[in-house]
């Protein structure tokens, strides 16, 4: 795709002014796919049907996974007497992530449809979703817009005259990332503490009070329509080999213009920076860029020559695609203060379940606090070292990982930034 | 049969039994925590990490696929498996620390980490001897710390309840205690609080840690996070001897050990056994220590003039026993047996009377209807009902014992406080005269005019049959002023006994009590008498009784050892209130 991203016009969020009215949203097209599908659900749009065109669009997971979202659905067993559940996502958390916020502000029923979609192709008659408690505006615009859902019977009994029951419960959460991970969200929606579950068993063997259950992200879903309306090959012509459709990308930083910006996968990062946000503000060089959330991996500029905002272009660059929250920094970044701070966040976050994790993510802190006041020691960047390989792979979730990752490539990438902030040897070295 | 290899040994297993559990039950070890047998598996505390691989079979055939050794190719899990969670499937590889340097790295690593906010105060701890914590950092763990930041500081001597002490420093978040109240005792009383490396249990705000089972938490504590607030800083482990024996607060008999140290009873802890109690009791069993070292009647004592009991001589006491009994008929004496004696102390009390020409010694079963759940905690509050029916002790309600004092001129009650218990009061007793055999003051003592001290079961070996029809027995656990401990085969051998010096066993000659087996008095009191009664050892009494009644043919001491207690062939009994 490379060069013609100036021409892409937003599928996710398009420029209608009060599209999240349902009003609006239904003269331009929306819950097309859904009367589609409910219209022609003895022919075309069987319920395996849906999902396997969904499979065959290759939806990569936006909460940062990257997995196949129609994967994921055709991973529930089939219905039996047990409550189903369809779980979305809406949990963004981590530093830097700040997309599906946009999603239900300014396309909320594109969300539901893709949400109604997706229960219907998994036989699902309850869905819920799981917000972010700090995002306490956006769940009211959200509950406004499940509301007239309700009311227009997108949601309900009988969806439009077609028999089928689904219904939507909003709900959220009290600030903690934990309740991000899927099954600490589960936990949490049960009302308990957010503590990641062991799998297996997964969620779709057992999910939500032990019944099959798939988890969703919000923008993942929100994709679901689109593929629906135009097809797996159209969405598949969108973006990068391996990685297609649009993408809400979440740039914040040191640019002059932080925001969301909806363009195709793999986008060519430099683009991103230079173009989409405006620049690195005052004119600075780009010093490094952490490209999606936190959790993952900083590059330094050097490592950004050519690179997209892919998971397999990202993979070699020695990063992730994560969420697509992109934090730019620039040459003025103090490298030791910056991994601190994430250091700090991971700490504060731990759910304190696993010993690795628990304990880990706090003794990373406390020690890079004590190097970036100055008092560390060259021998403890190498112990960090070493704690980040105790911890990765050691937990029941991807926290102990998230935590620890930064701390090894921030190190191993301004190697030179940490030891010069490190007391000098007592002893003379030849 | 389905073959699993454990560092480089095979071994048979059957159904879908869980990695840890497996190796535990082979003997082996890996390091855990926060496992436990009878909970859920929350695979949190992450130590029991091993390796593990399945062989590469074809999909088609269902061949294994070999190398070019002729080995079979084994696909390993890309990360380390928690054994507790892991489930064996057949030909599974597993390396456990024994045979692998990156799993006893991993082992290590993940003990570096509990360690770094764990206060290390084993020397004022009293979970110091007996810590899971302690046993497997000396096996496993590093031998320095990394760590040189400040630890996390947390509440310290919290009363989590009347009974339970937190020291939240010290806890290592493996939430078995949590576990416990949400699966075992369902009271949900604890949870966690906080996140991340802050968090600890903890009641809900304003609410008590009153769990009728709280202790159990003390028991399953992989560290001194939970400590009884009753036994804390008491006694050392190393210090004391461990004795089996059973819970006699109830009819459940749950199995227990008694702690003694200096011939005193410090604490009670539940010994597992799946058929009775699993690994659990109720906190009302580990208060009955007290019992057993307070307000015990030692020495006999007599009324002389008026109310007033004085201590007598033992002499005295049988020759005024013995006297009393010359001077009725065996049709004016009112016998009473006891459900809360056992069954050779029933037996031997009994038998001498018969030898008189008493008719079957009465007793009552004491039963409070809505006492017990339907766990551990039951209706009768006697240990050995079931043992007095067994041998055929003429079982009354409160009104049949009250009739017999009342026609009697002589009542003799074996170890029942039945004033206490509101069977008769002491106004029923006037004009008799009352001999208790008895361990405790009591007002039935209180209102005797001749008291016999006896042993109690932490004195002596004996048994009891509980409300499922099971018997099982005690062990001595601590000397009275005529036994020894180093002569006493049946008595236990602590780690002092073992390995100390004279200097190193406390011998308080006050915390013996002078008292005897029910039927070591009765010995004396049948030579003085001239009857011919002679039992020499409750041994020889179960040999007896195990000849006399069906129920118990085939059942000896050794047995009730090795299966920690047998069931009998009989049938239930409604409970009967008292």
């Amino acid at each position: 795709m490379a060069e013609d991203w100036r021409s892409y016009e937003p599928l996710l969020i398009p420029d209608i002014p009060n599209l999240h009215e349902i009003d609006v949203y239904e003269e331009n097209g929306g819950y097309q796919a859904l009367r589609n599908i409910l219209d022609n659900r003895e022919g075309k749009w069987t319920r395996n049907n849906v999902t396997n065109e969904v499979k065959a669009a290759n939806i990569r997971g936006r909460g940062g996974a990257g997995f196949n979202a129609g994967l994921k659905w055709s991973f529930m067993p089939d219905p039996d007497d047990r409550p189903r559940y369809l779980a979305c996502n809406g949990d963004e958390s981590e530093p830097g992530t700040f997309k599906d916020r946009n999603i239900f502000e300014f396309n909320p029923h594109l969300f539901i449809e893709g949400a109604l979609i997706a229960a219907y192709a998994m036989t699902i008659d309850t869905i819920y979703v799981y917000i972010r408690g700090e995002y306490i505006d956006w769940v009211n615009i959200f509950e406004e817009a499940v509301e007239e859902a309700y009311e227009k019977g997108y949601l309900g009994n009988d969806i439009l005259g077609s028999g089928i029951d689904i219904d939507l419960h909003t709900t959220y959460g009290a600030g903690a990332y934990i309740c991000g991970e899927e099954t600490g969200m589960l936990e949490s929606l049960e009302g308990k503490r957010g503590y990641p579950r062991i799998k297996p068993p997964f969620p779709a063997q057992k999910g939500l009070w032990g019944n099959p259950t798939t988890i969703n992200n919000i923008e993942t879903l929100a994709n679901v329509p689109l593929v629906i309306n135009n097809g797996a090959e159209w969405y598949q012509s969108i973006g990068a080999e391996g990685h297609n459709g649009p993408v809400l990308y979440g740039i914040s930083g040191h640019v002059n213009k932080p925001g969301v910006y909806e363009y195709p996968a793999g986008m060519p990062v430099m683009d991103l920076i230079n173009e989409v946000a405006g620049g690195i503000r005052g004119g600075k060089d780009l010093k490094a860029l952490i490209p999606g959330g936190t959790s993952t991996p900083v590059l330094r500029a050097d490592q950004l020559e050519g690179v997209s905002m892919d998971s397999n272009s990202l993979r070699e660059a020695g990063s992730m695609m994560g969420t697509a929250g992109m934090v730019v920094m620039d040459e003025d970044t103090d490298m030791v203060d910056l991994l601190w701070r994430i250091s700090h966040f991971f700490h504060h976050e731990s759910c304190g379940q696993c010993t690795p994790c628990r304990e880990g993510t706090g003794w990373l802190e406390k020690v890079l606090l004590k190097i970036k006041n100055g008092d560390g020691e060259i021998k403890d960047l190498d112990m960090l070292l070493d704690l980040t390989t105790q911890m990765e792979g050691r937990t029941i979730c991807a926290l102990a990982d998230a935590a620890a990752w930064p701390v090894r490539h921030t190190i191993n990438r301004f190697r030179d930034e940490f030891e010069a902030r490190c007391k000098k040897s007592v002893h003379a070295v030849a | 049969m389905p073959e699993v290899f454990i560092d480089g040994k095979r071994y048979e297993f059957e159904g879908k039994p869980k990695l840890l559990q497996f190796i535990l039950d082979q003997g082996l070890e890996v390091p855990f925590f926060c496992y436990h047998p009878s909970m859920s598996i929350p695979a949190n505390c992450r130590q029991c990490m091993v390796k593990v691989g399945t062989p590469i079979a074809d999909k088609d055939t269902g061949e294994y696929e070999l190398d070019e050794n002729g080995e079979r190719k084994i696909r390993w899990f890309p990360k380390f498996q928690t054994s507790c969670s892991t489930t064996v499937s057949d030909g599974m590889v597993v390396h456990t620390q024994e045979s692998s340097e990156e799993v006893a790295r991993a082992q290590k690593d993940t003990l570096e980490f509990i360690l770094i906010n764990h206060p290390l105060d084993c020397p004022i701890c009293d979970q110091a001897g007996e810590c899971p914590l302690q046993i497997q950092t000396y096996k496993y763990g590093p031998e320095g710390s990394r760590f040189e930041v400040k630890k996390v500081h947390k509440p310290k001597r919290v009363q989590l309840g009347e009974r339970v002490t937190l020291d939240a420093e010290r806890c290592i978040n493996c939430t078995r205690c949590v576990r416990f109240t949400e699966e075992i005792s369902e009271t949900n009383q604890l949870t966690i609080v906080s996140r991340g490396d802050k968090n600890y249990p903890m009641t809900a705000p304003g609410e008590e840690f009153d769990d009728p089972y709280s202790m159990n938490t003390v028991d399953i504590c992989p560290v001194g996070a939970l400590t009884s607030t009753d036994f804390r800083f008491k006694a050392r482990v190393w210090e004391m001897n461990q004795t089996p024996s059973i819970d006699i607060t109830n009819g459940k008999g749950c199995n227990v050990d008694l702690w003694t140290r200096d011939n005193l009873v410090l604490r009670i802890t539940p010994r597992q056994n799946e058929d009775v109690n699993d690994y659990w009791m109720p906190d009302e069993g580990r208060d009955a220590y007290q019992q057993f070292n307070e307000n015990r009647v030692s020495r006999p004592s007599i009324k002389l003039d008026g109310d007033n009991q004085s201590n007598t001589s033992w002499n005295n006491a049988i020759e005024t026993f013995a006297e009393v009994l010359e001077a009725h008929e065996a049709d004016n004496l009112a016998v009473i047996g006891s459900p809360h004696a056992s069954v050779e102390e029933n037996y031997a009390f009994n038998k001498f009377f018969n030898l008189l020409g008493a008719a079957n010694a009465k007793f009552t079963p004491h039963v409070i209807p809505g006492y017990g759940d339907d766990f551990l905690i039951t209706d009768d509050q006697a240990p050995n009902a079931n043992g007095c029916r067994l041998i055929n002790l003429d079982e009354s309600e409160a009104d049949g014992i009250k009739a017999a004092i009342q026609n009697a001129e002589v009542v003799i009650i074996l170890s029942d406080d039945l004033i206490g218990r509101d069977v008769f009061s002491a106004e029923d007793l006037d004009d008799k005269y009352i001999i208790s055999l008895a361990t405790n003051q009591t007002p039935t003592v209180e209102a005797s005019d001749l008291v016999i001290p006896i042993t109690c079961i932490a004195e002596h070996a004996a048994s009891y049959i509980n409300v499922d029809g099971r018997i099982q027995r005690s062990y001595p656990a601590k000397e009275t002023k005529y036994t020894n401990r180093r002569l006493n085969l049946e008595m236990s051998e602590g780690r002092l006994d073992r390995y100390g010096t004279n200097f190193d066993n406390w011998v308080s000659e006050e915390n013996k009590v002078d008292c005897l087996p029910v039927w070591e008095f009765l010995n004396h009191l049948g030579d003085r008498l001239g009857l011919a009664y002679q039992q020499d050892h409750s041994r020889t009494i179960f040999a007896e009784l195990s000849n006399q009644f069906p129920a118990l043919e085939e059942i000896t001491y050794e047995r009730m050892d090795e299966e920690q207690g047998v069931q009998l062939p009989i049938e239930q009994q409604e409970v009967t209130q008292a």
